[in-house]
């Protein structure tokens, strides 16, 4: 225990930390410029001296660490003084142009000066003069303005892990450039934003169109993009957002961004925003009035479900919707249409990855902290880059690399290339050998658990099978897992898209428990997680209440004054099958775009034509919703409130930030047209709903927005056991094929995108324009590729014109294209075949030929 | 006394391991080695040897703290950045006398258990880069360097790493920022580099000069060492000596010799029989003597008693024909360039200094500015990073308190008279 004593105020340390850090703690302001709570000690500004008792000359508090019997004064005319003079010295050759500059109003050095700096500067001579670059796209780069700080740099490297920016020059010509000194071209995390103290760097979205004591409001709220669910303050002038920034110490970020989060809110306030419900008339949508369009769903839903039965209409919920958008819209299919085929595009991924391993290993497997990753020893990465598909938990990663953890790299990973301790590259779409040997070799050491006795079986399979693996860094990777004491497994989805993919999820399964490890599955969209517990999958009722177990109908028949239908229901890829025989007669797809987001998508159109009726309810005019009967304009991120459950199972609140459209919420939209078909639902705001949640689902029971608003709501809440009951798993399925082609064709997950919502953000489409074929340096020199050549590149199903950009983290002969332009995504070229376990598409294996053009 | 540092110095194949050898070279590594490395230690506490790079810090101390950190491997870094304007004194060591670098290094390395050793050499001194890389390799060809030296279990491996041209990287965690490939600029201390140096393990960094005493401390054992010169910091000491003075050079002196006798005897006095201004005793970073104060002991005790530092022993002579404000200015315009950026009173303070001093050399002084420098000063002093922004603020002070009128007079006639006059 250290005491020390600040300002007469005795305090005392539970740890050793500076006497700033120590006065920040007892709530005693020390003014700095160069030291931030995020950021390690500098020691540069020299202004947060203080007088210490027995020492002879200032100190400063940000490096001196604090000593048992301490006595610290803060302020005292001496400390004035100095400090006086150091913000005399930094004025000197500082601009002072105030009035013209963005960050008046919430500049450190303003503030400083207001309270310690002198009333007249003294300083006669010529200021240097540095021009302001905005070579950059997002960011503008002011170095008159600069103060040496050094913080951004700092931020860049110690903790975005990006190192896109550095100090450049000596003395009084130090300044901030990046390695380009032109564009950025780094991670466009904007985390360098939140740290300058003055306007040096400043964001180019909000350039002069407002000023921070012009902000109406801010409102907390939960970014849109991923699942991971970073906390962020929306800043709103004239009912637009003007600007989108962290909070220190708030959320699972804790104050840091991802380019997506920061920089992609505009799409919010795009013009493309559907406005009116749209109804097709004579081939062609036309625009509606609410009353007529949901006259018609209601009118043509019932008529379906009385004329076919309920189970040939089919419920595409959505992943961007609210968990009361997501319950309601599951209790409508169910209860007024009378259908359990309500499945989401999550089934390509996640849901598929997260049923597996529930079934095999009980329920909240995948439901671990994120900050738990930066105590791991060891970190095995795989089927995805973490830093690109959830960038905030990737930084996690590299957290963890720089404190000493061991990060294992399986595949590609490029965001982790600086960070990787042993990466094992196996030879394409031949990851199962790698795996199972790993598993195996774990297996060996670990003995058998006897805990889950499918687990135990398979891995005596696995024995007499002895897989057998050459690859490099295998032996490594295998070392690495055997000595840490505390591992986790991040998990991406490209693991999932494979016919093989659940031999793969049980290699991920049985290292999980033999390695007793934290289990973290990369999630692409930001409620995920929260539909599967809202019960928008076929086999589940809220809260992961089986729906064949006769107790559970039960108990929601009663709550939901109705009979549940019998029939299962149907996977996603199942119901576009059935529209493809004509099983299937009407679809209601929620906030989703299954025309361009599932694999092989001009025959999930082809499918999609055949419908008798489609409805899609969405914000914009998406590829499914043109191919719509009837099109109802949603509300947005911003405009409605609603929770999200993050993939750590954090439960948060979204808020109403700006006004509407014109659009409705999700889940009134479908209220009122439940009503119009005869099941009443009753519903004002959403916290109505979510009391109707906490009361059917025991993984939110008895859960409030009182409750969800003072953070740290993760469920089961309350303390629910999780189920106990472990379900049976097929077992293992041989796929052998050879995979010799020259180029496979690949999802790129570009940190910079994300479908539907960035490709309306102007930011993010500045950043990153237009889709390229990303190919590895070795197979780029091949066939002579360079970056910034045209190509053409040609699957069994089409062909895409792009340019090429060399990328080296890429080490295999894997060729990436995104899904996220609407110039052609790379699943309109992509086949498939499903996974006979998981339901998840196979899209492995797609062989491409480029062409030079 | 007879030379030590610079034996040989005037033969031209000094450089060659076998002339060095002639003269008794490397026996005293070989003596070294066949003690216990606890003992060598000894002798270096009985010698009293103190850092030669300015600061005067006992050597055995600082060898003991980086001994007693459990951490390895141990790093030994030579400090051969000379950079600071006066300074080259290191230059003969590094140039005609490499190998008894070489063997301080090693010998010292054997007492502290560090296998590893970097000469980082200043960037400008391309000659002498050459010269220790040649003298390097003949020593690992004799298994003077290497895997199991002399066959005595010991390893030490050398190599030599140039500066970029950065004085702060004489400063040693800028040296060790700038060996490990960053930007040279100083880190928080502490913890210290005996503790967390470069690449966070123990490390040593002494002067070119202190680790070329080791050979000496061999020879002459530890006691007899601290009979030469100074009792407080007893040894030889390289003076050199530029300016205004007949004969200027380095000299291997005992350390406490007068500084008169310095410019007067050893040097012959002020060149063309000129008259003594100024003398500036420890290189430009270290406060000025004017003419009636060089009757002093040159070591680390006395001449801070007499108000200025010992510093790298560079001692700068100006005679009548020297204006001061000029040299203030010129020494303010290195200090600026120099200034690593990373702290706001050196970086700033260093820029305005420069540019008053700058008008009032150039006839555009104003009333006030001699109140303004002592105030900028007066920011600058006990707040800066490292001693480089402590150095500037003091030559200004030292400047201005023994040639005020100097300063007055430039801003009154607003010109430069001795400027004009040469």
């Amino acid at each position: 225990m250290i005491t020390i004593t600040i300002n007469d105020k005795e305090i005392t340390l539970d740890q050793p930390m500076s006497v700033l850090e120590a006065s920040r703690q007892a709530g005693i302001k020390i003014p700095t410029l160069c030291n931030h709570e995020i950021l390690k000690p500098y020691g540069g500004c020299r202004l947060c001296v203080v007088e210490v008792e027995r020492m002879p000359r200032l100190q400063n508090s940000c490096t001196l660490i604090a000593a048992d019997g301490m006595v610290v004064k803060t302020e005292s005319d001496v400390i004035s003084e100095v400090r006086r003079g150091i913000l005399e010295f930094l004025l000197i050759n500082h601009p002072l142009d105030c009035p013209y500059c963005d960050k008046a109003g919430e500049c450190e050095l303003q503030d400083l000066v207001n309270k310690y700096g002198a009333t007249a500067g003294r300083y006669k001579e010529e200021k240097r003069k540095v021009p302001e670059s905005r070579k950059d796209q997002i960011f503008a780069r002011n170095m008159e303005r600069c103060v040496a700080c050094t913080r951004c740099v700092r931020m860049c490297h110690d903790v975005q892990g990006s190192s896109s920016i550095a100090m450049i020059g000596r003395g009084g010509h130090t300044r901030m450039e990046p390695f380009t000194a032109e564009s950025f071209n780094c991670e466009y995390c904007g985390n360098c934003l939140t740290v300058c103290p003055v306007g040096a760097i400043l964001s180019r979205l909000n350039m002069h169109s407002f000023r921070p004591w012009q902000v109406d409001k801010e409102v907390e709220t939960v970014c849109s993009y991923c699942g991971v669910g970073c906390s962020l303050i929306a800043q709103v002038r004239d009912d637009s957002i003007k600007r989108v920034i962290p909070k220190l110490g708030l959320g699972v970020n804790k104050g840091l961004l991802c380019s997506r989060g920061r920089f992609g809110y505009e799409y919010i306030g795009s013009e493309e925003r559907l406005k009116t419900p749209l109804v097709k008339k004579d081939g062609e949508l036309v625009q509606s009035t609410w009353s007529e369009a949901l006259g018609i769903v209601a009118d043509k839903l019932t008529e379906i479900s009385k004329v076919n039965s309920g189970s040939s209409i089919a419920g595409i919920a959505s992943s961007r919707c609210s968990n009361e958008d997501n319950y309601v819209f599951q209790k409508f299919m169910r209860m007024a249409c009378g259908t359990n085929n309500i499945d989401s595009v999550s089934r390509t991924g996640f849901a598929a990855a997260q049923k597996y391993f529930e079934d095999l290993l009980g329920q909240g497997i995948t439901g671990n902290m994120v900050d738990g990753l930066k105590h791991s020893e060891t970190i095995l990465v795989l089927g995805g880059d973490p830093t690109n598909v959830n960038p905030v938990l990737g930084l996690s990663i590299r957290q963890a690399a720089r404190d000493g953890a061991n990060i294992v790299v399986i595949g590609n990973a490029g965001g982790l290339e600086k960070f990787k301790t042993v990466q094992v590259v196996p030879h394409v779409f031949e990851e199962a050998e790698v795996l199972e040997s790993l598993l195996l070799a774990v297996s060996k050491e670990k003995g058998v658990r006897g805990e889950r006795p499918f687990v135990d079986k398979e891995l005596r399979v696995l024995a007499d099978r002895a897989p057998k693996t050459d690859v490099e860094g295998f032996e490594e990777a295998k070392k690495a897992l055997l000595e840490s004491g505390s591992t986790s497994i991040v998990m991406g989805m490209d693991l999932v898209q494979r016919t093989d993919g659940h031999r793969l999820l049980f290699t991920v399964a049985g290292l999980t428990y033999l390695l007793e490890a934290r289990l973290y599955l990369l999630c692409e969209r930001p409620n995920e997680q929260g539909l599967i517990d809202a019960g928008c999958v076929p086999e589940m009722l809220p809260g992961g209440r089986p729906i064949n177990i006769s107790d559970f109908r039960a108990k929601f028949e009663a709550e939901w004054n109705g009979t549940l239908p019998e029939n299962d229901g149907l996977t996603i890829l199942e119901m576009i099958e059935g529209a493809r025989n004509h099983t299937i007669k009407a679809m209601y797809v929620m906030g989703e775009n299954p025309a361009f987001n599932l694999p092989d998508s001009q025959s999930v159109k082809d499918a999609l034509s055949g419908l008798d009726f489609l409805v899609v309810q969405d914000i914009f005019l998406t590829e499914t919703a043109e191919m719509a009967d009837v099109v109802l304009p949603a509300l947005g991120w911003t405009e409605k409130a609603g929770t999200y459950t993050n993939l750590e199972r954090r439960i948060q609140l979204q808020k109403k930030v700006v006004e509407q459209t014109g659009g409705m919420e999700d889940w009134r939209i479908i209220a009122e047209l439940s009503n119009k078909m005869g099941y009443a639902m009753n519903y004002s705001e959403t916290e109505d709903i979510m009391r109707e949640i906490a009361r059917v689902s025991p993984l939110y029971r008895d859960l409030s927005y009182n409750e969800i608003a003072q953070g740290n709501c993760l469920w089961p809440y309350h303390g629910e056991p999780l189920r106990g009951e472990v379900n049976e798993v097929p077992g293992m399925h041989d796929v052998d094929k050879e995979y010799n082609a020259d180029f496979y064709l690949a999802v790129e997950k570009p940190l910079f995108h994300s479908g539907t919502l960035s490709r309306r953000s102007e930011a993010l489409m500045k950043i990153y324009p237009e889709p390229l074929l990303k190919v590895g340096g070795s197979t780029a020199a091949k066939i002579g590729l360079q970056d910034g050549d045209r190509v053409q590149f040609t699957t069994s199903s089409g062909t895409i014109e792009a340019l090429v950009a060399i990328d080296d983290s890429i080490k295999d002969n894997r060729v990436y294209y995104s899904n996220n332009f609407r110039s052609g995504g790379v699943f309109s070229v992509m086949k498939f075949n499903i996974d006979k376990v998981t339901n998840a598409p196979g899209i492995e294996g797609c062989e491409v030929r480029i062409k030079k053009l | 006394m007879e030379n030590f540092l610079l034996r040989n110095i005037d033969n031209p194949n000094s450089a060659d391991i076998g002339e060095y050898e002639k003269s008794g070279g490397y026996k005293n590594l070989t003596r070294a080695l066949g003690m216990e490395a606890a003992e060598v230690l000894e002798e270096v506490k009985a010698s009293g040897l103190r850092g030669r790079g300015g600061a005067g810090f006992p050597t055995f101390m600082k060898w003991n703290f980086a001994k007693a950190d459990p951490k390895f491997p141990k790093y030994l870094l030579c400090n051969a950045d000379e950079g600071e304007p006066g300074t080259f004194k290191d230059r003969p060591i590094l140039e005609k006398n490499p190998h008894l670098l070489i063997e301080g290094m090693a010998i010292s390395g054997y007492v502290l258990g560090a296998e590893h050793g970097y000469i980082y050499l200043r960037g400008e001194y391309p000659a002498a880069k050459d010269i220790l890389e040649a003298a390097i390799k003949q020593a690992y060809e004799k298994n003077l360097l290497g895997d199991n030296i002399l066959g005595k279990g010991f390893n030490f491996s050398l190599a030599v790493h140039q500066g970029a041209g950065a004085y702060i990287c004489g400063e040693e965690t800028a040296l060790i920022e700038s060996l490990e490939g960053k930007k040279g600029q100083p880190r928080t201390k502490p913890p210290f580099p005996v503790n967390v140096g470069v690449w966070d393990m123990p490390t040593i960094v002494n002067n070119v000069e202190t680790l070329s005493n080791l050979p000496l401390i061999m020879e002459i054992g530890g006691e007899a060492y601290s009979k030469i010169g100074s009792e407080e910091c007893p040894g030889p000491k390289l003076f050199c000596v530029s300016g205004f003075v007949e004969k200027p050079g380095v000299y291997e002196l005992p350390m406490g010799t007068n500084l008169k006798d310095i410019i007067y005897k050893h040097c012959g006095g002020i060149k063309n029989g000129g008259k003594l201004k100024a003398v500036i005793p420890g290189g430009i970073s270290t406060p000025v003597f004017p003419a009636d104060g060089i009757d002093c002991a040159m070591d680390f005790v006395a001449v801070p008693k007499a108000g200025s530092m010992l510093g790298s022993g560079a001692v700068i002579v100006m005679d009548e024909s020297v204006c001061m404000v000029k040299v203030t200015y010129r020494a303010l315009k290195f200090f600026e360039h120099e200034s690593c950026g990373k702290c706001v009173p050196c970086r700033e303070g260093t820029d305005w200094l420069r540019k008053i001093l700058e008008r009032i050399e150039n006839g555009f002084g104003r009333e006030g500015d001699i109140e303004l420098l002592l105030d900028v000063v007066k920011v600058m002093i006990g707040r800066t990073f490292c001693p480089l922004g402590d150095g500037a603020a003091g030559v200004v002070t030292a400047m201005i308190k023994h040639f005020r009128n100097e300063f007055e007079e430039h801003i009154s006639t607003r010109k430069c008279k001795l400027s004009e006059a040469n």
